[in-house]
């Protein structure tokens, strides 16, 4: 049994008020409506997401410009109960900026399941695992952390919106 | 099972590795320099040996990486799923559409 510890797993769930169908259709088909958009691979924002519905399709992102950038694949699609993508979004060999590698070998795997609570109630569970193999990278992906205005900043900026949205907007 | 999954099982030796892996020793070498590089691994002397094993704070900065990223996904995720379709406005005109 591996340390859990140790694992180069991350897991989530979150319960929403939302039947099934609405849950799954929110995930796969309107992801651009809650994906963070800071988020991004692309070198300017996304304007849409896109999830091919279907085994081997594609999961990419579409700039206002018209311009593609691949996340990764659907592995597995079983809607409304659950979906598995392949990741391939990693930082960059050569430069400090998240790329998308289409090398399987170094992509890791999304599933996210979906369970009726109720006619109104959705389990969501998410499990990403084989991070480990981001990991030759690992070293641009610090930097990325630890930089002036890197990642750890951005979400502290968002962390304050959302602060602030929280106490009514009060400056 | 990946290098890094037999890592997880505790201390090992390069040769112990590559013993158990279809692999050749140069290449699990190789690999676990990688490893190591980035903060993943981290080796040890045993004697005449050498043991590798996983660096639980490298494995743990990667693993919170992505988790905050979720964090943030998934709540944002809830908000959206939980928001009543006000005419679910389709912001995908162009779906069908193939580019090249």
């Amino acid at each position: 049994m591996p340390n859990p510890i140790e694992e180069a797993v991350v897991r989530k769930s979150v319960r929403v008020q939302a039947p099934l169908d609405r849950a799954f259709s929110v995930f796969v088909e309107q992801m651009e409506t809650w994906w963070p958009a800071t988020h991004h691979i692309g070198k300017t924002p996304f304007e849409s997401i896109f999830v091919e519905p279907r085994i081997g399709g594609r999961w990419y992102e579409r700039d206002a410009a018209g311009k593609l950038t691949d996340w990764g694949k659907v592995l597995a699609w079983e809607p409304p109960h659950r979906v598995t993508f392949s990741w391939h979004v990693g930082p960059g060999h050569d430069s400090p900026d998240w790329v998308c590698d289409p090398d399987p070998a170094k992509a890791s795997e999304v599933e996210i399941r979906f369970k009726a609570e109720g006619p109104s109630t959705t389990l969501v569970e998410l499990e990403h695992s084989k991070l480990e193999r981001h990991g030759e990278g690992y070293q641009q992906l610090r930097a990325i952390f630890d930089g002036a205005g890197a990642w750890s900043g951005i979400l502290a900026a968002y962390a304050q919106v959302v602060a602030h949205a929280m106490e009514g907007g009060a400056a | 099972m990946s290098i890094f999954q037999k890592l997880s099982g505790g201390p090992i030796a390069v040769n112990e590795l590559a013993r158990t892996l279809p692999v050749s020793r140069p290449a699990v070498s190789q690999h676990l320099r990688v490893l190591k590089d980035a903060g993943l691994v981290m080796d040890s002397k045993a004697g005449t040996r050498r043991l590798y094993q996983l660096n639980p704070e490298g494995v743990a900065r990667l693993r919170a990486h992505f988790d905050q990223m979720w964090t943030q996904a998934m709540s944002a995720f809830q908000t959206a799923a939980e928001t009543k379709p006000v005419g679910e406005k389709d912001a995908k005109p162009n779906r069908r559409s193939r580019r090249t």
